[in-house]
């Protein structure tokens, strides 16, 4: 592992590159829809609308300040999965680049992870327009916000670096992971609250990772409630985890990467 | 200076490629293990280029050329052997390969360039050398799809070329674009090989092998048949080459070589 520092340098020293390929996928994510950078916005404030219209009812009064609610785990949601779905397939469709020049390959799947945290950030404005808007009150845990961002980016970089090494040598890795994700997604307490949950799997949600994170993303937000150790331990540690286990399975299998795209 | 010691280069070729699970288990289950070969891409190949020297890779395809070239600029770590190198790399290598054509030519500048592991602020010193070269100045803001493909490679050349390289790694790109712009990357060709430059130079055409290079290389099926000067390997090199085409093709000795 101490090795690997010789890596991460390398990494660091790519950091142009690194900018590069960032702003290139977010000019090229907005610049040909006519709307551009509105879908930013347009795009959770439409997901909020279906998951509110079909949910509100149900949740509603369970949850107090359900926009806000529904709003901030949707935004959590997909700043880990769209990165690291996408990442997901970083060494694949750069197997191009990879062929022909030397360069630490890692900088693809960060590079897709730091483009999804630009979008994040971004979308925090439609966020807190809900929030806002609707009345509630932002909490006086708004600095917590960098420390919760910090923790997603770096387990969504883990899982990123696992997954993409893994889809190397097993492609079917790409469409087990998508399925995955869908499966995650219900099971991370977006729209629902994790009281409707039977007894056991209430307990068992503390081996989510996502429900950690956004809960602890909701307490920066709006409701002190949501800010226990547990979430801020749990969170750090699987935090931790993904990455020195994304980092291993990349570092290890780094030079036979060429031999099998 | 490059020196390569004994470096031999592995490809397992695999005969289904075990690339899903399910065929991963159905064979495991069957007990039966893929049947993998074994091609070594180079063995035991071992090449010392001083500064300054530069060095012609001649061979048929699927020699290993393109694979010494990758040990070379660390592309592909070898399996075994040594591989020593000193010097800053520029690699004319498919140079396109880092284009993003929905980006325009001044974007696609700064992106190529940082692919070769350049910070910000050397892009930006050497901008207008890379425009002024590549005489593309007026399309500079124009997004890459629309220029011609001897636009892109113009383009292409330039930003590899305006690196101050120690070491230039050419694959068969040799000279890009219309009539005058060949002239102009041959002539800065020429003038890094006369400052100095270490180049390593993979060409079928043996005319340029012959030009630009005081020693050459000389593969066959990752093995090296001869090293020495350039005009003994050729002439080695292709007496080999027409003796195969005769007992291959004998009733037309005198077809040209495609």
């Amino acid at each position: 592992m101490v090795n690997s520092l010789g890596e991460a340098r390398e990494i660091f020293r790519y950091r142009e590159l690194l900018r590069n390929l960032v702003s290139r996928d977010i000019k090229k994510r907005y610049k040909r829809s006519a709307l551009g950078f509105l879908w930013v916005m347009l795009d959770p404030l439409l997901m909020l609308l279906v998951f509110y219209v079909i949910f509100s009812g149900l949740f509603g009064k369970s949850i107090g300040q359900y926009s806000a609610y529904v709003m901030s785990g949707i935004i959590m949601w997909q700043f880990f999965s769209q990165g690291t779905k996408v990442a997901s397939l970083a060494f694949l469709q750069n197997r191009n680049l990879i062929n022909k020049i030397a360069l630490p390959k890692a900088i693809f799947p960060l590079s897709i992870v730091a483009s999804s945290l630009v979008h994040f950030i971004f979308s925090l404005v439609p966020l807190f327009i809900i929030i806002l808007s609707t009345g509630t009150k932002i909490g006086p845990n708004l600095a917590l916000l960098p420390f919760v961002v910090g923790i997603v980016f770096i387990f969504s970089l883990g899982l990123a670096l696992t997954v993409s090494t893994l889809a190397v040598f097993f492609h079917d890795v790409v469409y087990i992971y998508d399925v995955l994700l869908l499966g995650w997604m219900y099971l991370s307490a977006i729209f629902y609250p994790v009281s409707i949950l039977p007894g056991k799997l209430q307990a068992l949600m503390s081996l989510n990772p996502l429900y950690h994170f956004i809960s602890l993303f909701r307490a920066s937000l709006y409701d002190t409630a949501y800010l226990t150790a547990e979430h801020m331990i749990l969170g750090s540690v699987f935090a931790l985890l993904s990455l020195l286990t994304g980092w291993a399975i990349y570092y290890v299998n780094r030079d036979r990467i060429i031999f099998y795209l | 200076m490059i020196i390569l010691e004994g470096v031999s280069v592995r490809y397992r070729i695999v005969e289904e490629r075990r690339r899903s699970f399910q065929a991963h288990l159905i064979n495991y289950l069957k007990g039966k293990r893929l049947e993998k070969h074994t091609l070594w891409a180079l063995s035991n190949v071992s090449v010392d280029i001083g500064e300054g020297e530069s060095l012609g890779l001649i061979g048929s395809n699927g020699a290993g050329k393109s694979t010494l070239l990758k040990v070379v600029s660390g592309v592909i770590k070898p399996a075994e052997g040594l591989v020593t190198v000193k010097g800053k790399i520029a690699p004319l290598i498919e140079l396109a390969a880092g284009f993003d054509d929905e980006l325009s030519g001044s974007e696609n500048i700064f992106l190529n360039a940082s692919i070769l592991g350049f910070s910000r602020r050397e892009i930006e010193e050497r901008f207008d050398k890379i425009v002024d070269f590549s005489e593309l100045r007026d399309f500079i803001d124009t997004p890459l799809k629309n220029y011609s493909s001897g636009m892109i490679a113009r383009l292409a050349f330039s930003i590899a070329t305006e690196v101050d390289p120690d070491i230039l790694i050419i694959d068969e790109v040799l000279a890009v674009g219309d009539a005058h712009f060949k002239q102009k990357s041959k002539e800065r060709i020429l003038e890094f090989r006369n400052r100095g430059v270490t180049i390593l130079f993979v060409s079928h055409d043996m005319e340029q092998v012959g030009n630009l290079c005081n020693k050459a290389v000389w593969l066959d099926h990752g093995k090296i048949m001869m090293t020495g000067k350039t005009n003994e390997v050729i002439q080695e090199y292709e007496a080999y080459q027409s003796g195969r085409k005769k007992d291959e093709n004998p009733s037309s000795p005198l077809r040209k070589q495609g």
